[in-house]
C-alpha cells in the first residue's frame, strides 16, 4: 500500500513536471503556477496554524517581504535570472528572521489575541514598505524580465515553483511524523499540559512559526519573478491572509494532506467562478460551499476522506 | 528529594499559601490533604512551574528549582497529573503517551521506539485495548489512567497525583491504590498527592501533610493526623475537636 501510494505521487509529480512541455497556453500554466504557490502557502501556514493551533493571519506579510526583498535584490544589483531565481532563497530566510523576531512576543499571546496581533504585523509591514521609497514606495517595483520567449521563461518559474512545492510537502510530511510535530499537536490541545510533559513550548512554538515563514517567502520571491512587477497592495493584502486560512481549514487543519485539498479545491473554485460566473454568483456558491462544509465536515474536507476509509 | 521553603503565593489580596514549608523524601507516598480551598492544587501549580511564587523557594535533589520553566523542571523529574483531567483530545492514547515520551527524559529511538514505549505504559495502566481511542471515549476510570499514564511517559522521579481518586467507586478505587503502590514498587517513583478520599489516603501514604487557609497545620503518620485536634477542627468545626 505505502509502495502503491509513493509511485502513485511519483507518477503524479512527473505528469506536473512533464506539463510545460505539452506547450499549453500561458493561462493554464500560470493557473497551474498559483495553485503550486497556494499549495506552499497553506502548508506552510499549516505549521504553526494547523498543528499548533495559532491562526496565524498575517502570513501574507511573509510571502510579501519574500517578493520585495527578491524584487529589490534583483533591480538593485541587476542579477541575472538564475541569480534572480537564487536569490528568493535568502529572502525567504529574511522572512524566517522577521517571524523570529516578530514571533518571539507574539506566541506568547494565545487564541484569537494572537490572531488579532497578527493581523497588525502584516499591516505595520505593508504600511512601512508603502511608506519607504526605497523599498518601492507606492509605486513598487519593476524587475527586468528574462531575455528569452515569454512561454520558455514562464516554464521555467512553473518548474521552480513545483520544485518548492515538493520540497514544502516533504518538510510537511516530516514534520507530521517527527517530534517537533507532535509536540505541536500537544501544544494545540493543552499548552499548559505540554509544558508538564516536558514539551519547551515557547522554543516549539517558534521553530514552527521560522518553518511557516521561510517557504511563502520563498514564493513570494517566485511571484515576484513571474509577474515582473510587485506593489504593496498586491502581495500584502489582507485577502491573500485570509484566504491562506480558509484554504487550510477548509481541507483540514493539522493534516498533511488538509492543506493541499483546501488550496487544490479553491483555486480552481475561485478561478472556475472567476471565468464562466457573473461576480454576484460566484460569491454566492463560494459562500454556500463554506456553509457546506463547515456543517458537514467540521474538520475540513479531510473528513469526508476519513469516514470513506472506515475509521 | 523535594524541599519547600517559605513557599507563599498570593492572588490579589487572598493568600493562597503563607510560609508554607514541606520536603519529600526519595521512595516515599506522601498524602496532602485539607479542605476545599486550602491551597492543595496551587501547592503543586508552585512546584511544578505554572504559578510563580512570591517568596520562598523549591529544590529538587538539591538544586534550585525556583526560577526554572514548566517543562525544565519536567524534564528534572517532576511529573504531574491534573484534578480534572486534561487529556490530549484528538489525539489517541498512544499518541497522548508516547508524545511524552518523545518529550520525556529518557532517550528514545525515534517515533517507533516511543510508541513501544508507550504501549508498555499503557498496558502497565491497564489501557491497552482502549489504546486506539480517543480520551473522549473513555469512562472517568480509565481517563484517570490516562492521566497517570501521560505522566509516567515522562519517567518522572517524583510523581504528584492530584485527586487521582475522586469520582472513583469503591472498587475503582481498590484497582487506583493498587496502581499507586505499583507505580512506586515498579518504577521507584517518589509519590507525592492530594486526596480527599480518606480509605485511599490512609492506606497507601506514609505521611500526611495538612494544609488549612494557605498554612501547613500538621504533618505526621495516618493516624497522628487523624486524631490531631486542629484538623478535626479545620473538618467538623471547632466543637468537634473539644470532644
Amino acid at each position: 500500500m505505502q509502495k502503491y501510494r509513493l509511485a502513485a505521487t511519483a507518477i503524479l509529480l512527473a505528469m506536473l513536471a512533464a506539463f510545460p512541455f505539452l506547450e499549453p497556453e500561458v493561462y493554464y500554466l500560470s493557473f497551474m503556477f498559483s495553485v503550486f504557490m497556494y499549495v506552499i502557502l497553506a502548508s506552510s501556514w499549516n505549521f504553526i496554524g494547523g498543528y499548533a493551533g495559532y491562526l496565524s493571519f498575517g502570513h501574507a506579510a511573509f510571502f510579501g517581504i519574500g517578493a520585495f526583498a527578491t524584487a529589490k535584490a534583483a533591480s538593485m544589483l541587476e542579477l541575472s535570472p538564475l541569480l534572480t531565481i537564487l536569490a528568493s532563497i535568502p529572502a525567504g530566510a529574511l522572512a524566517a528572521l522577521v517571524a523570529l523576531i516578530v514571533g518571539y512576543p507574539c506566541l506568547k499571546i494565545r487564541g484569537p489575541y494572537f490572531s488579532v496581533v497578527t493581523i497588525c504585523f502584516a499591516f505595520v509591514v505593508e504600511l512601512t514598505v508603502k511608506n519607504i521609497e526605497f523599498l518601492g514606495g507606492a509605486e513598487g517595483i519593476y524587475l527586468k524580465f528574462m531575455d528569452i520567449p515569454e512561454k520558455l521563461s514562464r516554464s521555467i518559474l512553473y518548474e521552480v515553483m513545483l520544485l518548492l512545492m515538493i520540497v514544502t510537502l516533504g518538510v510537511a510530511w516530516w514534520l507530521g511524523r517527527s517530534r517537533l510535530g507532535a509536540g505541536l499537536k500537544a501544544i494545540r490541545s493543552d499548552e499548559e499540559v505540554a509544558e508538564t510533559m516536558g514539551i519547551p513550548t515557547a522554543k516549539i512554538k517558534i521553530q514552527a512559526f521560522i518553518l511557516s515563514a521561510f517557504f511563502p517567502g520563498i514564493a513570494g520571491g517566485l511571484f515576484a519573478y513571474y509577474l515582473t512587477y510587485i506593489h504593496a497592495d498586491v502581495v500584502f493584502n489582507i485577502n491573500i491572509s485570509i484566504l491562506i486560512v480558509l484554504m487550510a481549514m477548509f481541507g483540514g487543519g493539522g493534516t498533511w494532506l488538509g492543506p493541499i485539498i483546501g488550496a487544490v479545491i479553491l483555486t480552481v473554485v475561485n478561478e472556475g467562478l472567476s471565468t464562466f460566473a457573473q461576480a454576484e454568483i460566484a460569491r454566492i456558491i463560494y459562500g454556500a460551499l463554506f456553509i457546506v462544509v463547515t456543517i458537514f465536515m467540521p474538520n475540513g474536507i479531510i473528513d469526508f476522506f476519513r469516514k470513506k476509509g472506515g475509521g | 528529594m523535594l524541599e519547600g521553603k517559605k513557599i507563599i503565593k498570593r492572588f490579589g489580596g487572598l493568600t493562597a499559601l503563607s510560609e508554607v514549608d514541606f520536603e519529600v523524601r526519595r521512595g516515599e507516598i506522601v498524602g496532602l490533604i485539607g479542605p476545599n480551598g486550602s491551597g492543595k492544587t496551587t501547592l503543586f501549580n508552585v512546584i511544578s512551574g505554572i504559578y510563580a511564587p512570591e517568596g520562598g523557594d523549591l529544590f529538587f535533589e538539591g538544586r534550585k528549582i525556583t526560577n526554572l520553566l514548566p517543562y525544565e523542571r519536567a524534564r528534572m523529574g517532576i511529573g504531574r497529573t491534573f484534578q480534572i483531567v486534561r487529556p490530549l483530545t484528538g489525539l489517541n492514547l498512544i499518541e497522548n503517551v508516547s508524545t511524552g515520551v518523545l518529550y520525556g527524559r529518557k532517550k528514545t529511538a525515534g517515533a517507533r521506539g516511543a510508541k513501544e514505549k508507550a504501549m508498555e505504559i499503557l498496558a502497565f495502566t491497564g489501557l491497552t485495548e482502549k489504546a486506539r481511542r480517543l480520551p473522549g471515549e473513555l469512562v472517568l476510570e480509565d481517563r484517570k489512567r490516562l492521566e497517570i499514564a501521560r505522566a509516567l511517559a515522562l519517567n518522572p522521579e517524583i510523581l504528584l497525583l492530584d485527586e487521582v481518586f475522586a469520582g472513583l467507586n469503591p472498587t475503582e478505587i481498590s484497582n487506583a491504590i493498587e496502581l499507586t503502590f505499583r507505580i512506586r514498587d515498579t518504577y521507584g517513583t517518589t509519590i507525592f498527592m492530594i486526596e480527599h478520599v480518606m480509605k485511599a489516603i490512609m492506606s497507601t501514604c506514609s505521611r500526611i501533610m495538612v494544609l488549612n487557609f494557605g498554612t501547613k497545620i500538621t504533618e505526621g503518620s495516618p493516624e497522628e493526623v487523624a486524631n490531631h485536634p486542629e484538623v478535626i477542627s479545620a473538618y467538623l468545626g471547632a466543637a468537634y475537636a473539644a470532644c
